[in-house]
């Protein structure tokens, strides 16, 4: 019998640069319990493998705050990918 | 920064005796996507209590690394550039002695010499209001999520960024 893995739904933002390189401002995604935001960056980087480069000139947030890559995520929250920022 | 004539040990407390220059319910933080009024967000920030404002315009330059520019492009990530904005205003009310503060960043394209981002201070006294005003758009360009893409005759590109400081572990997080 196949364990089953418990999951947790988040959402999931890109912005800028990241954003055109995916073509994808957001979605809800599924990923296994205990995961990482380094992990979600990792599962985006397969399915867009351009994203992977820009992976040391980003940075995360989780819930609207900048976030360590070793967070580990919670169902519901709001996770972002964020190119460095350039307003004023 | 910071060290001059604006420092906290100037504030005073009203008659009432209470130090209403920490509060912040009257500061103002917005993303518009139409031309910012500097002229009102200058009169918002002015009372009678102050002596001082200090602003900073921001404005869409003709040129990027020797590149003319067409014009520019900004978006947001909006909720959390807004409490990023919040959050710089509470450190100035924290560091300098001063009365209102309202920052206002435009969205959408701007075209050359039209303000993207519009920062007032008011404060009793000189010093805090460049101070803190000073702090506000450095920090601005540095914590809050907002990108720029500048378009040339040839092509677009984004423009360099700062990477902003982040925690370096979550270990001791929740």
């Amino acid at each position: 019998m196949a364990t089953v893995v418990p999951s947790l739904r988040v959402k999931v933002l890109f912005f800028g640069r990241l954003r055109e390189l995916t073509g994808l401002a957001e979605e809800t995604g599924e990923l296994p319990e205990g995961a990482t935001l380094a992990q979600v960056f990792e599962r985006y980087a397969e399915r867009y493998p351009k994203l992977a480069g820009f992976r040391n000139s980003m940075v995360v947030s989780r819930n609207q705050e900048f976030a360590a890559w070793d967070t580990r995520v919670s169902a519901g929250d709001e996770i972002a990918f964020l190119p460095p920022v350039s307003g004023g | 920064m910071g060290n001059a004539s604006g420092l906290r040990e100037s504030l005073r407390p009203g008659d009432d005796g209470l130090f209403r220059m920490k509060t912040m319910e009257e500061d103002k933080f917005e993303l518009v996507r139409a031309a910012i009024d500097a002229a009102a967000l200058v009169r918002h920030v002015r009372a009678g209590q102050d002596g001082a404002i200090v602003t900073f315009d921001g404005f869409v330059r003709n040129e990027s690394h020797g590149r003319e520019t067409s014009y520019l492009e900004y978006e947001a990530y909006e909720s959390m550039a807004l409490g990023k904005m919040k959050e710089i205003a509470a450190q100035i009310h924290e560091k300098f002695a001063i009365h209102r503060v309202v920052i206002v960043h435009r969205l959408g394209r701007l075209e050359i010499g039209e303000t993207s981002v519009f920062i007032a201070v008011s404060a009793p006294h000189r010093g805090a209001a460049f101070d803190a005003c000073r702090f506000a758009i450095d920090t601005l360009k540095r914590t809050v999520p907002i990108w720029k893409k500048e378009y040339f005759a040839d092509g677009a590109i984004w423009a360099d960024g700062e990477l902003p400081p982040t925690p370096p572990s979550a270990k001791s997080a929740s």
